[in-house]
């Protein structure tokens, strides 16, 4: 359909285009292998097959933000027939006599069907593609949505808080708008023979404009002339992510949720050395700056965050979005020494970095298979090592925790103090064999508001006729938040020394009652030779229930009850069933809240922020949490029954009685531990005489 | 070697300090029991120093000497010691003596006893009973040798058998005060504006349990209704929450309010040694083992944030 | 510029004291580094960040596991780690401080510092018996000490929020309460790395020579009083307590 001069210069443009393109993927591939050796990664072609069909079937979009989601599945589908509605464009312009058929003529050769079904659907994905562009763009540009942008107090880029990702989205917009809008013309100005019934918008649009051959040629060139500048210009946009999201998601972590990457690679490339943690943006996995290319600035992350939604200067999409804009300058831009300036001065600030809870919402939730939580505790691990100054609450929890094998400057021999005063012996499993090895953890060891709970699983445990026994003052702290503080050294000081005690003690399989515990001697004391069996108490109390064991003496229906999902028992380490069944088991009236199992909301205590000193004002995550089970169990209430939160974490039960008052809402819900109900369902009391105490 | 009783008077801006006066009563009663004289010796001018119950009084009034130092101060006792060898050395063990007490004694050679509470003679005897590892313990020992040093903790006998009318005899320095190098150089005060706690007649005090500054507010509101000032324990004010003008206890002020109302603080030694003989005292506390139940006239195990706002709608 | 810290390792206080002959069970409790002594070893790398000079740490290993403490003042910055090996756990500070005084002496050193207290101290503290061994001036107290061309700039606390400003020429002993800044935090691995690698040296102990208190007893106080607890709600608390100021004539 070109003249041999339009072929040309469109050669030559092509070329061009095709030319900045390469150069926008080598420098992106080129600064992403300036990263760290990441973890390896196994069975890459099943890992690209499985990416491909969750970015076909738009899994990791439609988990949050339903109707944005569908309305994005009608911009991906329209976006890859457009793929292919260039491919044929292109071919129609630089093939003599190729022209699909329009208006009922008859090309001899071109299977009649197949090219019906193309008009058509080319021709309705052009308009589902003009109606979803149009809502984004009502949506952050008229509308302004406020999810679309960061509070003051978090720190941006300079490029940033200048609007560049708006920026970026307009250009693509209009892209998006004239290239499919001009593709459409093209159409309406081939139909030389009336509307064809094939294709509804360009028939419509005939009526109107009429044919013209000068109106193809123009439409065309207009139409491709825009994916000639779009596809460079996508490299160096956050449009980048149809690209690398799916290779991103392909070659996400493989390890558990709860396994952290190690501190320093542990597969060293010529010989080079590496010092802890992250201090530049090359100091980070070669994985984390693929991140920023997958980023698609969509901020879901930031809607989950508890310390964003608390106030603090912390949101992981920010976090994101400066690396791909310092990557930007520092590349395309032509500033390499970018690349060495300090992260906490340029993407994301100190006091943001150490408000994170890793509580893992953001991993869980992004799209593209970003870990932005990864890249916080890398600082975090290169801050210690720096002597940056700690909150004088974390460093004394860090300085007893290295001392006393606790945080809260209790001596050491005072560990097992709390089981010497029940009613009957606990076991010392470094001294008599057992088969269940109970992990108490410090909290539950040591704080009064916990230690009736503790007591109450010991009762239980002893009724069921359980073999088990504690390691009294030889045990220490898992380590697990000391390892997401950045204290990799004081990790593996604590990892030696439970697994010496490990050593000196017999037993088969180890139970915990605080989930963090649960989750680092599960998935990280392995790595240090731990070859261990854990399991969370709700996991071991369904099962003395299923085998008869304990048996429910009284079904508690008349208890109105929601539970709260522990971060590191639920989202990481996706054990949701067990503490459900046992509820069932006990016959509450239960009902979810509405952010449960993987979506549910951090107590706020997690990643060291339980020891900081200092607690800022504003609505507390717990606080918000308990407004969600009031509402949640509002609508049933009414029956006389009594409310209730139900935790299966320590802290949970230390952070959520404290949010029950300071909402006012004491007499309305309380809050109590998982065991507190097994307990009045099996009939185990406590003795009188600590009912007052 | 005499049976004297020496006691190292503070004072600052003109006042002695109480446990000076502590010091000279008991003096009294021990020089008395050793058979010798109970000499008070004050430091440098600008006080009226003929104001004890001391057999004698030694004011050495050397202008070198009106603001404490250190160097100066301990030279000085150090030749006066040796000179007169008293039988015993007495000390506040405060900022000033625990710069002075154990210096002397290791230029003596003789047994040095601090955090001292009670001093008593028996069967001819020397016999201490001091507070040991931060008030956990009471030891009980006895000074070997002809001479010793005592520094007392402040608060632990009656100020009032301290004073009295002993003319002062003025004594030059046995050491040359030139030369020496420390030099003092100034006063650093406060900043002006906040209110003096020593003279509040109540007092609400607040400890680690208030949790940061910004629950202190609620601390204040509660003081306002009570016709209080705010004060705090030690940590409260290293953590920065409170300025060091409101730090009662060992290393802060000494308060004696008609009321010291408690929030959060478990009771340290060196806490009570700035409130113990408040008049009233009562304390919230979560811990029910806190040693400050063991001072406090009433006491609650509770929650101090609900106390104080049950409180505030009462009034 | 040389600095020399004196530590002091002690029976920690975080639990009970078991006694034993009129004095502390010593084979019973955890020894710990003196918490002042974080602030003297802080105050000491301060200034040798500010002038430039050495530090050194110098302490008794009074029950042969000083090395820990040696480590970490290593780790937060000084040069060099020494420890009289006198494994003598109830070493009281007169005892201490002379085998101490007796080391320093031939370091040469220009400035001495140790903390101002440690709980332990029934004796009197380091600090002070030091500088009365070297016959040296002593000054308690610090919250901060700067040094230029020879001399220091002190700063001595008193109750209520006073200072008193000291220009002391060198060499003297301080006591510090507290250094400008809070003690910084030595991350374990830098710890660890310099247990492996570092070089603690060691010293015999000279002539000790205790200082002379001879103990008849040592027992928990006795609690003369208690407090009338007031039981209930927080409500009835503080309705109670509104009642008994009301009652005083403080309401």
């Amino acid at each position: 359909m070109l003249t041999p001069f339009e072929k040309f210069v469109f050669f030559i443009l092509a070329l061009i285009s095709a030319g900045f393109t390469l150069h926008g993927f080598v420098t992106i591939i080129r600064t992403i292998r300036l990263g760290r050796p990441a973890p390896p990664l196994k069975n890459l072609p099943q890992a690209f097959w499985k990416a491909a069909v969750t970015v076909l079937l738009q899994r990791t979009i439609l988990r949050t933000r339903k109707l944005l989601s569908v309305i994005h599945m009608a911009l991906f589908f329209g976006l890859i027939t457009y793929a292919f509605v260039n491919l044929m464009d292109v071919l129609e312009g630089i093939v003599p006599g190729f022209d699909l058929v329009y208006s009922g003529k008859h090309v001899p050769g071109a299977p009649l069907a197949l090219v019906r079904a193309y008009n058509l659907i080319s021709d309705v994905m052009s308009g589902f593609l003009l109606f979803a562009i149009t809502v984004f763009l009502v949506r952050r540009f008229i509308l302004k949505d406020k999810a679309l942008t960061y509070r003051e107090n978090v720190l941006l880029y300079p490029k940033v808080k200048a609007g560049g990702p708006h920026k970026d989205s307009l250009i693509v917009g209009v892209f998006v708008i004239m290239h499919v809008s001009a593709h459409l013309m093209s159409q309406a100005f081939r139909l030389a023979e009336g509307p064809d019934p094939w294709m509804p918008l360009a028939s419509f649009l005939n009526s109107i404009s009429g044919a013209s051959q000068i109106g193809v040629h123009i439409a065309w060139w207009v139409s491709i002339g825009w994916v000639m500048f779009i596809i460079p210009y996508l490299t160096r946009s956050k449009h980048s992510h149809f690209f690398m999201a799916p290779v991103n998601l392909a070659l996400a972590k493989q390890n558990p949720r709860g396994q952290l990457d190690p501190a320093i690679p542990l597969k060293v490339i010529d010989g080079k050395t590496f010092e802890p943690g992250a201090r530049v943006i090359t100091d980070l996995a070669w994985k984390r700056i693929l991140d920023a290319y997958a980023c698609v600035q969509c901020n879901r992350c930031q809607d989950v965050c508890p310390a964003n939604f608390y106030g603090r200067p912390l949101s992981p999409s920010a976090y994101e979005v400066n690396k791909r804009y310092l990557l930007k300058e520092a590349t395309f831009g032509g500033h390499p020494e970018l690349l060495q300036a300090p992260l906490v001065e340029k993407v994301i600030s100190p006091e943001a970095v150490w408000s994170c809870t890793t509580c893992y919402a953001c991993v869980r939730i992004c799209p593209v298979g970003n870990e932005p939580m990864a890249d916080i505790v890398d600082i975090r691990r290169r801050l210690i090592l720096e002597g940056f100054e700690l909150d004088s609450g974390v460093q004394s929890a860090l300085q007893s925790l290295a001392t006393n094998g606790n945080w809260m400057g209790k001596g050491r021999r005072l560990r097992g103090r709390w089981a010497k005063e029940l009613e009957f012996p606990i076991k010392n499993a470094a001294e008599e064999a057992v088969e269940y090895l109970w992990f108490v953890g410090d909290t539950a060891s040591f704080d009064e508001r916990v230690l009736p709970n503790t007591r109450m699983v010991a009762r239980i445990f002893h009724q069921a006729g359980l073999d088990f026994g504690i390691l009294y003052q030889q045990e220490s702290n898992a380590g697990n938040d000391v390892r997401r503080v950045g204290e990799e050294g004081l990790f593996e000081q604590l990892v030696e020394q439970n697994l010496a005690a490990f050593g000196r003690a017999q037993f088969q399989r180890i139970v915990t009652t605080d989930p963090h515990s649960f989750n680092t001697l599960r998935n990280e004391y392995p790595q240090y030779g731990g070859k261990l069996e854990v399991e969370h108490y709700t996991m071991v109390l369904l099962r003395l229930l299923e085998e008869g064991r304990l048996t429910v003496k009284q079904r508690l229906s008349h208890y109105l009850v929601t539970y709260h999902d522990p971060c590191y028992l639920g989202r990481y380490n996706g054990v949701f069933a067990a503490p459900r069944k046992l509820l069932e088991r006990i016959g509450v009236e239960f009902h979810e809240m509405p952010r449960n199992c993987e979506n549910s909301f951090c107590c706020g205590a997690g990643g060291g922020q339980i020891w900081m000193g200092k607690v800022p004002p504003g609505e507390r995550p717990a606080e918000n949490r308990i407004r969600e089970a009031l509402a949640t169990l509002q609508s049933y209430a009414g029956n006389g029954k009594k409310q209730l939160f139900i935790v299966a974490c320590p802290k949970d039960m230390i952070m959520y009685s404290d949010a029950v008052k300071t909402t006012g809402s004491e007499g309305k819900i309380e809050v109590r531990d998982i065991i507190q109900l097994v307990a009045e369902a099996v009939g185990v009391v406590e003795p009188v005489s600590e009912a007052g105490a | 070697m005499s049976g004297d009783v020496m006691v190292i008077t503070e004072h600052m801006e003109g006042k002695f300090s109480d446990v000076s006066f502590e010091l000279v009563g008991k003096a009294r009663e021990l020089a008395e029991a050793f058979g010798g004289e109970s000499i008070a010796l004050v430091l440098g001018e600008g006080v009226d120093a003929s104001v004890f119950a001391s057999h004698a009084t030694l004011h050495m009034a050397d202008a070198a000497l009106n603001h404490f130092n250190p160097e100066a101060y301990a030279r000085v006792i150090e030749a006066l010691v040796k000179e007169r060898s008293p039988r015993l050395v007495m000390f506040g063990w405060t900022v000033i003596g625990m710069d002075l007490a154990a210096w002397l004694s290791g230029r003596m050679g003789v047994p040095c006893v601090a955090y001292a509470k009670d001093v008593r003679v028996e069967n001819g005897a020397l016999v201490v009973s001091s507070q040991a590892y931060g008030g956990k313990l009471i030891a009980e020992v006895s000074p070997e040798g002809e001479m010793a040093i005592v520094a007392c903790l402040a608060g632990s006998f009656p100020a009032e058998a301290g004073h009295g009318s002993t003319q002062a005899t003025v004594i030059p320095s046995p050491v040359d005060l030139g030369g020496l190098k420390m030099k003092f150089l100034e006063v650093i005060k406060p900043e002006a504006g906040d209110v003096d706690i020593t003279t509040q007649t109540r007092l609400v005090a607040v400890g680690r349990g208030i949790g940061g500054k910004e629950n202190i507010e609620l601390a204040e509101e509660l003081a306002e209704k009570l016709g209080a000032v705010v004060c705090a324990s030690r940590p409260v004010v290293d953590a920065g929450w409170l300025p060091r003008t409101r730090q009662v206890g060992k290393s802060g002020l000494k308060v004696k309010p008609k009321l010291y109302f408690m929030l959060g603080i478990s009771g340290a030694p060196e806490h009570l040694e700035g409130m113990k003989d408040a008049e009233l005292i009562i304390a919230i506390n979560t811990d029910k083992k806190a040693p400050i139940f063991n001072v406090a006239h009433y006491g609650a195990v509770a929650d101090l944030f609900e106390v104080t706002e049950a409180m505030l709608e009462l009034l | 510029m040389h600095i020399v810290v004196a530590i002091k390792h002690i029976p920690s206080i975080a639990d009970e004291l078991p006694v034993r002959h009129n004095n502390i069970d010593f084979d019973s409790v955890d020894f710990v580094l003196n918490e002042w002594d974080e602030h003297s070893i802080e105050q000491a790398v301060l200034i040798k960040e500010a002038v430039g000079g050495t530090v050194t740490v110098i302490g008794v290993d009074v029950i042969g596991e000083l090395d820990n403490a040696l480590h970490l003042a290593l780790a937060k910055g000084a040069d060099r780690a020494v420890k009289i090996a006198a494994e003598e756990p109830g070493a009281d500070s007169h005892q201490q401080a002379k085998w101490l005084a007796e080391a320093i002496q031939n370091m040469s050193p220009d400035l001495i510092l140790s903390g101002v207290q440690a709980s332990n101290d029934l004796d009197g503290q380091l600090g002070p018996l030091i500088a009365a061994y070297l016959d040296l001036p002593y000054i308690g107290g610090t919250s901060a000490i700067e040094v230029t061309n020879g001399k220091a700039m002190v700063l001595k606390e008193f109750p209520g929020g006073i200072g008193m400003r000291y220009e002391i020429a060198l060499p003297f002993v301080a006591g510090v309460q507290a250094a400008p800044k809070p003690p910084r935090y030595a991350p374990v691995s830098k710890v660890r790395q310099i247990a492996q690698t570092a070089k603690v040296e060691t010293i015999e102990p000279g002539e000790g020579e205790s200082g002379g208190l001879r103990f008849l007893k040592m027992a928990p106080p006795v609690v003369t009083g208690h407090a009338e607890m007031i039981q209930g709600t927080a409500k009835e608390i503080a309705a109670r307590i509104v009642e008994l100021l009301k009652s005083r004539g403080l309401l």
